[in-house]
């Protein structure tokens, strides 16, 4: 059901009221002729997945992105906001989900940076005060002489908080909050939102969680692909009907995905628990299989413990309890070598830092795996020849496109540096045999269309020679495409496996959003 | 054998006065550094200041205009490192370094072509504070001293408040923990990172006319001994805040006077290398102790220290 | 039209734009047009004070021209190439070692504690004299130079601190040692050591005179060129240099590289500091090295890190020392002259260093 909010007359009954929001990056169109709108004392949620469009709105809403065209009213009166400057003169302040603090500083010194007043002496006991009375107002319990540091993450996040509301905003858009937040902050993060709605002021609430939507909103827009899909109010909302709305589409196969009788178990993963790195926890009780020449896609919002199972499963970090196993030899807690001469191809997330060093040509990336054994290198010398060698045979099969072998490989494309990340891990430790289990992380984000199409022929093809391959994306197309079984992650969890004959929006919705489903046996 | 006390009252004396001539290299140090640019070139803006003193000095007999080009002399070394950190990004250790040879290298050479090498200047007479310069030992040594000392613990309170109690303060602060920050703030990042740059040369510049004017009052060359060098440890000693930097000022100007203080009690210059080596090391623990995961915080740099910004990278 | 003052000149008014890559030609014409800039600034300031530009510029080329200056200029180069060696090391993997003075420092001690137990206690025999020392001032130097790579490394200490304040505990316990129990007898109470016995000198370079250090110094940029470039030490110390979190996924140990390097870097000072005792000044006295291990420092980044550059660059530095003695004979001006010179290409190079990243764009003008 599109949701076609009326156009109201009375245009005072709205916060914030924004028209027909048109977004375009190259290659997505992030909003799609958007309407929104806020009312007074209202908590708005804006639920979708990944790369629908809810921060983009929000964005454009705080001044951070200029719309193509549409228009924004902000308490009755039609306005341009050019910057994050103008939109807190208008009493609008955004809570990110990566906070912005400077750590030694204290609370106070925090809220009050960046203010015009007062210009000279600061009066920090008077702005200590009114954080006091603000934190009290709200219950957002915070020391204001406390150092940034010394806080919790979710105390930091009053801070954020606090700074918003010392400026006098009374639009408050959170970007998902609780991803870092432990369930009691949480709880009082929602009592204070609810304080505040109940005095008049309106919160957006953008989240994935449908827990969330239906304790703490009044009501939801759902966002899909860039276009509003439904306004309605939140009671007596059905959550299966959202989730769908969420992620409904049609499901298109990717034409080299034959059907393949499933291998032995190449990648076992049983009872990890692992933290991250602001010492909450990542994953709880997360176990998967993964067999010879099947592809498993995770699935998920961004932030629910994808890049630590990665992390661990590579090597690269420690998980506080579970075994994970590679071809029957375990690898649980050992260094990141061990992994991958064990057989493990890890595709990072971040292509240009870690997977692949700008600053070094691309026979030297191919090799940075592969240069501590023979024949690249006998008792400490390198030979650079064979390396070169090496290289120019793997540019040509996975027809990378460099001037040569010696060209630095910031010179690269994207696509053609992802293709020798590849070409690196997909050749395995000796840069012969193919890896056991390929571990890749967003491997087509940022990608243009030929080279995703590449990325994934690749990937294809390798799963048809009998690789295990675990596929991390936000792209929830391309997983369905890919993948033989779908697995959803939530809060660390793995909400279900999803055989590929029961590949079905409502359930995928569902998990993404924080609702189990039915959980395919194994 | 020397009265003890004596002896106290003239380790004391030496300390109040190296030690000044540290704390205000230091002093400037610590803005510099709390914007983020690491200025390595303090021990030339020193040099120069010191001989730019004296020479205005032979020339003009007016101590005011002495310690004004001193200044300025420290002023326009800075703005040289400045220019090179801040606009142009370059590596701030070479250019630090480039300031500290072009600082000796032109008092070296001023000074000898002027001629002026071991030709005494009248120095700065002392100006003591009635009522407390009587104080039996303390005394003579903090309240009996001349104008720039004086200065000195003035501003020493004076920037600890700047630093802590106004918004340029703040402001300078945030610019250098998370220049990115201060920038989307608002904060003229570049703007404050001069400002401080040239407060650190300016009192460089002032810190070298104080050896001069004050307590060498005849010019050679190299006789800053490397006081710059001792003031950016002093800096990081004292946790980049001008409170104790007061405090490390007198330390480190205290164990100066060691060797003097042994031989006059009567033992050999020896151990007391191993004294002077104390604040070196204290230092060094303070470094250490910033790992530590509660003190971190309280004894760290500033995060942005040493890293040029630029708003598009 | 605006005029433009430093203070209105922000970032709106000039774009800069990221070079993608810089012909070599430009390249050598934005270094030596930085070269030649320093060259008239510091002849007008010449001028200014009265002094003939061109009579100092003779003086300086007078380093290299004349022999007995020849040799000298080849004596004071040899430390500061072993040091800047080091430093070449260090520096690729940007790990700024301050403390080459320290570890020089460290070297000289260790050298000057060999002789002396050599001609106190245990005569060594005289052949192994002098390869005694080399070891001694490589391991002293190396286990210095570790020290705060491990602090680094373990304990996040930043390493331009760390270093700058270990330099003045070597120099302290140096003065002490030679103000105390090494102190030459013979010498009255003036802090040195024991002059250097004849086998504990490095011999000269037969023909041209200077120390042989430096002949070492130059197969020492040959082998260090080698690990930079053929071992797999090299290749780990060039990836970790340029992104530590690669280097990290690719499997490399951050401490082992780092305390590797600095092993090598600090022990390269450490011969630095024993070539200024046998190859120079044949003791030890206080202040021996004149700030070389700073100098170093320019040394290496002038060489643009590149171990055989830098013995050019060690060479024409070493002239430069030289040239400063030269014009005080000759023209009564201070040693410390060529010291403006050395500043002014630096800064001039500096300067240039940021042209060649960045092209300059005012408001849409090329």
């Amino acid at each position: 059901m599109e949701g076609n909010p009326r156009v109201d007359s009375s245009l005072g009954d709205y916060l914030v009221e924004l028209r027909g929001i048109v977004k375009q990056f190259p290659g997505v169109l992030a909003n799609d002729h958007v309407d929104f709108q806020l009312r007074r004392g209202e908590i708005h949620a804006l639920l979708g997945e990944n790369g629908a469009g809810k921060t983009t709105l929000m964005n454009v809403l705080y001044g951070i992105i200029k719309p193509d065209s549409g228009e924004s009213y902000v308490k009755g009166r039609k306005v341009h906001i050019r910057s994050p400057k103008d939109a807190i003169a208008l009493g609008i302040g955004m809570v990110h989900q990566h906070m912005k603090v400077v750590e030694p500083h204290t609370v106070v010194e925090n809220v009050i940076l960046g203010l015009k007043e007062p210009r000279f002496l600061l009066d920090l006991k008077e702005a200590a005060s009114k954080v006091k009375q603000i934190s009290e107002r709200y219950g957002l319990k915070v020391d204001p002489f406390a150092r940034i540091w010394q806080l919790s993450v979710g105390e930091k996040q009053r801070v954020e908080i606090l700074k918003v509301l010392y400026r006098g905003a009374d639009i408050l858009i959170m970007d998902e909050p609780t991803s870092v937040l432990t369930p009691q902050e949480t709880h009082e993060l929602f009592s204070s939102l609810k304080t505040m709605a109940a005095e008049g002021k309106g919160v957006v609430y953008i989240t994935h969680k449908l827990k969330e939507v239906f304790e703490l909103s009044d009501r939801v827009t759902v966002m899909r692909k860039g276009k509003v899909v439904i306004t309605r109010g939140t009671e007596g909302a059905d959550e299966r009907e959202l989730a769908k709305l969420m992620v409904g589409r049609e499901i298109f196969f990717h034409p080299e995905r034959t059907a393949r009788p499933p291998g032995k178990e190449m990648l076992v993963i049983e009872g990890l628990n692992a933290i991250n790195d602001k010492g909450l926890p990542a994953l709880k009780d997360v176990s998967l299989v993964v067999r010879e020449g099947q592809i498993l896609g995770i699935a998920g919002v961004a932030g629910n413990g994808q890049k630590e199972l990665a992390e661990i499963i590579a090597g690269m970090r420690k998980c506080t309890s579970g075994r994970v196993s590679i071809g029957g030899a375990d690898v649980t807690n050992k260094p990141s070598k061990f992994v991958f001469e064990k057989g493990l191809a890890y595709i990072p997330e971040e292509r240009i830092g870690v997977g692949a060093v700008p600053t070094l040509n691309v026979a030297e990336n191919l090799a940075v795996k592969s240069y501590r054994y023979r024949p690249f290198s006998n008792r400490g010398l390198l030979n650079r020849e064979k390396m070169a060698a090496s290289a120019s045979e793997l540019v040509k099969r996975f027809d990378i496109a460099a001037p040569s072998v010696e060209t630095p490989a910031l010179f690269l494309s994207g696509g053609n540096i992802q293709k020798v990340v590849l070409a690196r891990e997909l050749s395995g430790v000796t840069a012969t045999e193919p890896p056991k289990v390929v571990m890749a992380s967003y491997p087509t984000r940022g990608l243009d269309v030929g080279a995703t199409e590449y990325v994934q022929k690749v990937l294809l093809q390798y799963r048809n020679e009998g690789c295990a391959i675990v596929i991390i994306s936000e792209e929830l197309d391309e997983l369905l495409a890919l993948s033989d079984e779908l697995a959803v992650m939530f809060e660390g969890r793995i909400m279900g496996v999803l055989d590929r004959d029961r590949f079905d929006p409502e359930s995928i919705g569902l998990m993404m959003a924080g609702r189990a489903a039915e959980v395919k046996g194994g | 054998m020397m009265d003890p006390s004596v002896i106290a009252q003239t380790m004391l004396v030496i300390a109040v006065e190296e030690g000044t001539v540290l704390l205000l290299a230091a002093l400037g140090e610590i803005y510099a550094e709390r914007s983020g640019v690491l200025n390595l070139g303090v021990e030339g803006m020193m040099a120069f200041g010191a001989l730019m003193a004296i020479l205005t000095m032979m020339a003009t007999s007016s101590y005011v205009l002495a310690v004004l080009v001193a200044v300025a002399a420290g002023l326009s070394l800075s703005l040289v490192h400045a220019v090179l950190s801040i606009h142009l990004r370059t590596n701030q250790i070479v250019s630090g370094l480039a300031i500290t040879i072009l600082g000796l290298g032109l008092s070296g050479f001023l000074g000898r072509r002027e001629g002026i090498i071991g030709r005494p200047i009248v120095a700065l007479p002392d100006v003591s504070v009635p009522g407390l310069s009587a104080i039996p030992v303390i005394g003579p040594a903090f309240f009996d001293q001349n104008l720039i000392v004086y200065f000195a613990y003035a501003l020493v309170a004076a920037m600890w408040f700047l630093l802590f109690r106004t918004r340029l303060g703040l402001n300078i602060r945030t610019v250098g923990e998370n220049p990115a920050m201060a920038d989307s703030l608002g904060v003229n990042v570049y703007g404050i990172r001069y400002l401080c740059t040239l407060v650190g040369g300016a009192l460089a510049g002032l810190s070298g006319a104080l050896i001069t004017l004050g307590y060498y009052p005849a010019w050679t060359e190299g006789m800053t001994l490397g006081r710059g060098w001792i003031a950016i440890g002093l800096v990081i000693l004292a946790t980049w805040n001008p409170s104790r930097a007061l405090l490390g000022a007198f330390l480190f100007g205290g164990v100066t006077a060691l060797p003097n203080a042994f031989m006059s009690v009567g033992y050999q210059q020896i151990p007391s290398s191993f004294l002077q080596m104390l604040p070196y090391a204290l230092t060094l623990l303070v470094l250490a102790a910033a790992s530590i995961r509660g003190l971190r915080k309280k004894v760290a740099p500033p995060a942005a220290l040493g890293l040029p910004y630029s708003r598009e990278e | 039209m605006r005029v433009a003052s430093p203070f209105n000149l922000n970032l709106k008014d000039i774009r800069l734009i990221r070079r993608s890559s810089l012909p070599r030609w430009e390249s050598i014409l934005f270094s030596l047009s930085g070269l030649v800039l320093a060259f008239v600034v510091t002849g007008v300031l010449f001028t200014i004070v009265g002094v003939d530009p061109l009579a100092a510029y003779w003086a300086i080329s007078q380093s290299f021209a004349n022999p007995i200056l020849l040799a000298s200029t080849i004596e004071r180069a040899t430390p500061l190439l072993f040091a800047a060696l080091g430093l070449v090391v260090a520096f690729r993997l940007n790990f700024w070692n301050i403390g080459a003075e320290g570890q020089l420092y460290m070297g000289a001690i260790a050298a000057t504690g060999i002789v002396t137990l050599h001609l106190t206690t245990y005569p060594f025999p005289k052949v192994i004299v002098l390869p005694l020392m080399f070891v001694t001032a490589f391991l002293l130097g190396a286990l210095y130079g570790v020290f705060p790579a491990l602090l680094r490394a373990k304990f996040q200490v930043n390493e331009i601190l760390s270093t700058l304040m270990l330099n003045y505990i070597a120099i302290l316990l140096g003065n002490y040692l030679i103000y105390g129990p090494w102190q030459d007898p013979g010498s009255h109470g003036f802090p040195n050591s024991r002059i250097y016995p004849p086998e504990a000198l490095l011999p000269s370079i037969p023909y041209i005179g200077g120390s042989s250090g430096f002949l070492i110094a130059a197969i020492a940029s040959v082998v260090v060129y080698i690990i930079m470039n053929r071992t797999t030490f090299g290749f780990e110390l060039k990836v970790t240099g340029d992104s530590v979190r690669a280097s990290r996924y690719a499997g490399m140990s951050y401490t082992r590289v780092v305390a590797l390097a600095m092993v090598l870097g600090g022990g390269l000072a450490g011969l630095a500091g024993m070539s200024f005792m046998s190859g120079i000044m044949g003791r030890m006295k206080e202040n021996f090295s004149g700030g070389a291990g700073y100098t170093a420092i320019i040394v290496a980044w002038l060489a643009g890190l590149n171990p055989l550059v830098a013995v050019m660059a060690a060479f024409l530095f070493g002239g430069l020392l030289v040239s400063g003695d030269t014009l005080q004979i000759t023209l009564n001006l201070s040693a410390s002259t060529t010291n403006i010179f050395q500043a002014l290409v630096l800064v001039f190079i500096l300067a240039s260093e940021f042209l060649k990243k960045y092209r300059i764009v005012w408001r849409g003008v090329g």
